[in-house]
């Protein structure tokens, strides 16, 4: 359009019209992380699971000091016993103190799921990044090795690997960790890819950004939601995979305390029949703890989702 | 005679977080025959309107909340589902705005146009199959019976659309709804639907509801216009009198802010500001906060429809038509082109609620 | 169409290679060499003579020749030997694929059909008592990890009722009964019940969400209010454009869990002492012996390989964006 004529009349040179009408002053701007939180609060379900977990964690790390007996420690009076009031959820068949056990236990699930998935975490969204961000010949590279990892069955893996490698339980949880990545490396670069060419992306390019600032500050931030979900549901599949190689004898054994190691005995007809507070009390720990993982994770997701639509009845 | 009347409808969508009041007391009325444009940015309510005519609103969010819709007579809001169905596709059809999301895309438009005409009228696949492939020659497809066992994805968009068209109007509705028929395609396509609806509804007496956003696509195709904003409709008028001659205020920043080809080239202005977004209903007048013309009391009070002179006979629809706007201040003649209140000593009310909370 | 197809199957190639690279390394890495584990100690076989035995067999020779001869045995079908007991790794997976697809096999028919159908109710009826019963089904399955669910089965559908009542209501494990009453066939499916029913749990959870998401999701898209304005009925509208369009992702499901029919069932077979390919390679790991277990990884690998390329090509047939130009 030509250039503007001059104005004809004095109220032509504009004083800004536009005032906020009084219900639009009482709007609070909202960040999205905010939204989220907020759509999570609502799901009664996810919070009772998040105040369970965090006991959980409590536990797991206060248990050398709030434990009332060593897990280890053999009380000769009392073999196999059922619960009592000094035993509060019995004895196991070498006279160890279950509760005691129970405690420590939570300490090897819980940081197996915390360090594995850390792993795979630090090892996806790198290598997520790199294929996403360069493309190219990298990202072929990654992509043909995340395609090769992924047609291997991880549990035969780590069938292969344990006796070669032994059975500490860092051994398992860099195992477990190691299998695990290409999932997140998936996600990563998807998230990569079609935010390279969003708007923003291409605004920080056009001021002069560097690549690493680019990376970190405005794609990072838009992948940890569903990175997030993933890895909740990532913590719980790696507590059960390690917990599912102790119950079959290839993981963390007793007299060392682990959840599925003392569901192992469960795998004995006596035990089984005769006396079940041995085995309910691991399996119930790994299920409460599981569950409640899981129903996070779904909190967690349906929070992040910005489709969402829930309609009030 | 009337074939549409929409008499104070309200809509709303009720989430779990807050609610939407998307369409705030909406009425006019359709002649047969007739071709009336529903006009206003994104989010004004035109298409909730649309669906809620043909009560397609996703339950349970959306939800009509007051207000009738009058079709040949009968209330649509008190048909059952069954006989509402009845009614859909068979009387009142409708055109989407993307056609590719809009048609299924694992199944041929073949079988997705016979599907209508095998449920309502009860032909025979074959009879379905051959008027079919006769419509698709009519909206200017070539090589029908090749065509039509064709998919979605197979076609350009222009012939997509041309496929919705053919599909909505194969039962010969009495009304065709269209919602932003034209937005999803390039300029050049735009111009040939748009000749396409104008000439079948034209030849086949059809009414036409057209929605858009696009002043461009109204001018050509309307004989008469319905401005909404922020839900309720501000103006309405023969589409000739309403480009000559607008009242409201946001018709007004509206039509400057286009490029007409019936004026000198001049600057566009945007009009400041952004709609509200619905999840508050506002106190007063909802143009106030962008409006040059408001007084004091357009803060307060939400102005009602009104024709230049009140005590003339509403006439709703036809191209006698009256031109109502609802404003408490109108736009006059000589400020019209130049988009701002010529009035010495004329100063838009600032909002009261502002002054006190300053002077306070 | 034929396009796609040559190139996925070019693509699976180097997969495949490099899936037995892989497990070539693994089985070399593996501490000691085959021979001197089969020698025991205190024999009177002479340092000089195991060398000559190695160089017999060819294990002196650099890690690429080996490579490449292994390649070819396994081609052959020759799969190699375990180190307990030298019996052949081949045959002893043959005779025990067939007892797994029948455990999988069953599982998984009955995880489709279950969770397929509970999914698209659960998603007509959103919200309703049924959605949200099934919802608590979704999260069991995949919380609870099959193991614990094989043992509380066993406790409480096997032990229990025969401690109270006498009854043996279902079998503790095993894959047969044989001083049982019953003709075979009906031995086998008794005692195939409990292990298939724990592994379908997790298996119909697994269909059910899906499903039942993607059925969620198509009904939101814009084609289906488009054949609503139509003014179809609701069940044409839900057979023909909904669950249409929603059950092709199943698809994708259902290829990806072909696999879980050779190697899906490794604990529940262990604990139910049924003797499939898992509890073979739980047993083998307990003895370290690498060579059983990498024929059972190489195993999975290749089925893994293959149905992907099944699932991808079947995909392609039934979804006409891909099968049409």
């Amino acid at each position: 359009m030509t250039a503007g004529l001059p104005p004809t009349t004095a109220s032509e040179v504009d004083a800004p019209i536009w005032q906020p009408s009084s219900d639009l002053m009482a709007h609070k701007a909202r960040s999205p992380r905010q939204l989220a939180w907020r759509r999570f609060r609502r799901n009664q379900l996810a919070i009772l699971a998040l105040g369970v977990i965090s006991a959980l964690a409590v536990i797991a790390i206060l248990a050398p000091l709030i434990a009332p007996f060593d897990p280890t420690e053999v009380d000769r009076k009392a073999f196999g016993k059922p619960p009592s009031l000094e035993h509060l959820l019995g004895t196991d068949r070498s006279g160890r103190d279950v509760l005691s056990r129970l405690m420590h236990g939570a300490r090897v699930s819980l940081s197996v799921g915390v360090v594995a998935v850390t792993i795979y975490l630090v090892i996806g969204i790198t290598l997520g990044s790199l294929a996403g961000y360069r493309r190219g010949l990298t990202d072929a590279i990654i992509g043909r090795v995340t395609d090769t990892v992924m047609s291997f069955p991880g549990l035969i893996i780590i069938l292969a690997v344990v006796p070669i490698v032994g059975r500490s339980p860092l051994n398992i949880m860099i195992v477990i960790g190691l299998l695990n990545w290409p999932a997140v490396t998936r996600l990563v670069r998807g998230e990569f890819l079609s935010l390279r060419e969003r708007e923003f992306t291409l605004a920080a390019r056009g001021i002069g950004a560097r690549d690493r600032r680019i990376i970190l500050r405005h794609i990072l931030p838009n992948v940890t939601g569903p990175l997030v979900v993933l890895a909740s549901f990532g913590m719980a599949e790696a507590m059960i995979v390690e917990a599912g190689l102790s119950v079959l004898g290839l993981g963390i054994q007793p007299p060392d305390a682990s959840w599925g190691g003392d569901l192992q005995a469960a795998t004995d007809v006596g035990v089984l029949t005769q006396k079940p507070w041995l085995w309910m009390a691991p399996g119930a720990a790994i299920a409460i703890a599981v569950l409640s993982i899981n129903f996070i994770g779904d909190g967690l997701r349906d929070a992040l989702d910005p489709r969402a639509i829930v309609g009030r009845r | 005679m009337t074939l549409l009347s929409v008499r104070d409808l309200v809509v709303r969508f009720r989430t779990q977080e807050n609610t939407i009041h998307a369409v705030n007391g909406v009425s006019f009325d359709l002649e047969v025959g007739e071709t009336v444009g529903l006009v206003g940015e994104s989010g004004c309510g035109k298409s909730v309107t649309s669906l809620a005519i043909t009560r397609l609103l996703p339950t349970p969010v959306g939800r009509i909340e007051g207000g009738d819709i009058l079709f040949d007579g009968r209330s649509l809001l008190r048909l059952s589902e069954a006989e509402m169905r009845a009614i859909r596709g068979r009387e009142i059809a409708m055109v989407f705005q993307d056609p590719l999301t809009s048609l299924n895309p694992v199944l041929t438009i073949g079988s997705q146009m016979i599907e209508g005409m095998v449920a309502h009228e009860g032909l025979s696949t074959a009879d379905a199959r051959t008027r079919a492939v006769e419509l698709l020659g009519m909206v200017g497809i070539a090589d029908g019976h090749k065509r039509i066992n064709a998919y979605p994805h197979q076609l350009s968009g222009g012939m997509r659309q041309r496929v919705m068209i053919a599909m909505a109007l194969s039962l010969r509705p009495k009304l065709l709804i269209a919602d932003e028929p034209t937005t999803a395609l390039d300029v050049t396509i735009q111009a040939q639907v748009i000749d396409l609806i104008k000439e079948l509804t034209r030849r086949s007496g059809t009414a036409a509801l057209l929605i858009t956003h696009d002043l461009g696509v109204v001018a050509d195709m309307t004989q008469r216009t319905c401005v909404m904003y922020a839900g309720r409709i501000v103006e309405t008028a023969t589409t000739s009198e309403l480009y000559a001659r607008p009242r409201h205020p946001y018709t007004v920043g509206l039509l400057n802010s286009i490029s007409r080809i019936d004026q000198e080239p001049r600057d566009l202005r945007p009009i400041e500001g952004a709609p509200p977004d619905g999840s508050r209903l506002a106190t007063g007048c909802p143009f106030a906060p962008r409006c040059a013309w408001r007084l004091p009391v357009c803060w307060s009070d939400d102005p009602t429809l009104a024709a230049e002179d009140r005590d003339a006979p509403v006439i709703t629809t036809g191209p006698a038509a009256s031109h109502l706007a609802a404003c408490h201040n109108p736009v006059r003649a000589d400020e019209v082109e130049v988009g701002r209140p010529q009035r010495p000593g004329f100063v838009a009310a600032p909002n009261p609620a502002l002054v006190r909370a300053a002077t306070s | 169409m034929l396009r796609f197809i040559t190139r996925r199957l070019l693509i699976a190639v180097p997969i495949l290679l490099g899936v037995t690279i892989v497990t070539f390394g693994f089985a070399n890495l593996a501490p000691g060499d085959p021979l001197s584990a089969l020698v025991r100690p205190g024999s009177d076989i002479k340092g000089q003579d195991i060398e000559r035995l190695k160089e017999a067999l060819g294990l002196n020779k650099p890690v690429h020749e080996r490579y490449v001869t292994w390649l070819g045995q396994i081609a052959r079908g020759n799969l190699g030997v375990e180190i307990v007991g030298g019996g052949s790794i081949a045959k002893a997976l043959t005779k025990r694929i067939p007892n797994t697809i029948k455990l999988m096999g069953t599982a998984l028919t009955i995880s489709v059909v279950m969770g397929v159908l509970l999914g698209v109710l659960s998603a007509f009826r959103q919200h309703s008592k049924l959605d949200k019963a099934m919802t608590v089904v979704v999260i069991s399955g995949i919380s609870l990890p099959p193991y614990l669910l094989a043992i509380l089965a066993i406790y409480f559908l096997a032990v229990v009722p025969f401690q109270l009542f006498g009854i043996k209501l279902l079998p503790a494990g095993g894959l047969e009964d044989p001083v049982s009453t019953l003709p075979p066939l009906i031995d086998e499916l008794w005692h195939l019940i409990l292990p298939a029913l724990v592994l379908a749990f997790a298996g119909t959870a697994t269909f059910l969400r899906y499903t039942r998401a993607s059925v969620l999701e198509v009904m939101r898209q814009d084609h289906v209010t488009t054949a609503r304005s139509k003014g179809l009925a609701e069940r044409r509208v839900r057979a023909r454009h909904v669950l249409r369009n929603a059950l092709l992702p199943v698809v994708t499901v259902l290829g990806l869990s072909l696999p879980s029919l050779i190697v899906g069932a490794i604990f529940v077979e262990t604990l139910f002492s049924w003797p499939g390919v898992g509890q073979y390679a739980i047993e083998a790991t307990r003895e370290h012996d690498y060579p059983a277990i990498m024929a059972v990884g190489l195993l999975t690998s290749v089925v893994i390989i293959v149905s992907n390329l099944i699932t991808d090509v079947t995909y392609a047939f039934v979804d006409p964006r891909i099968r049409v130009r």
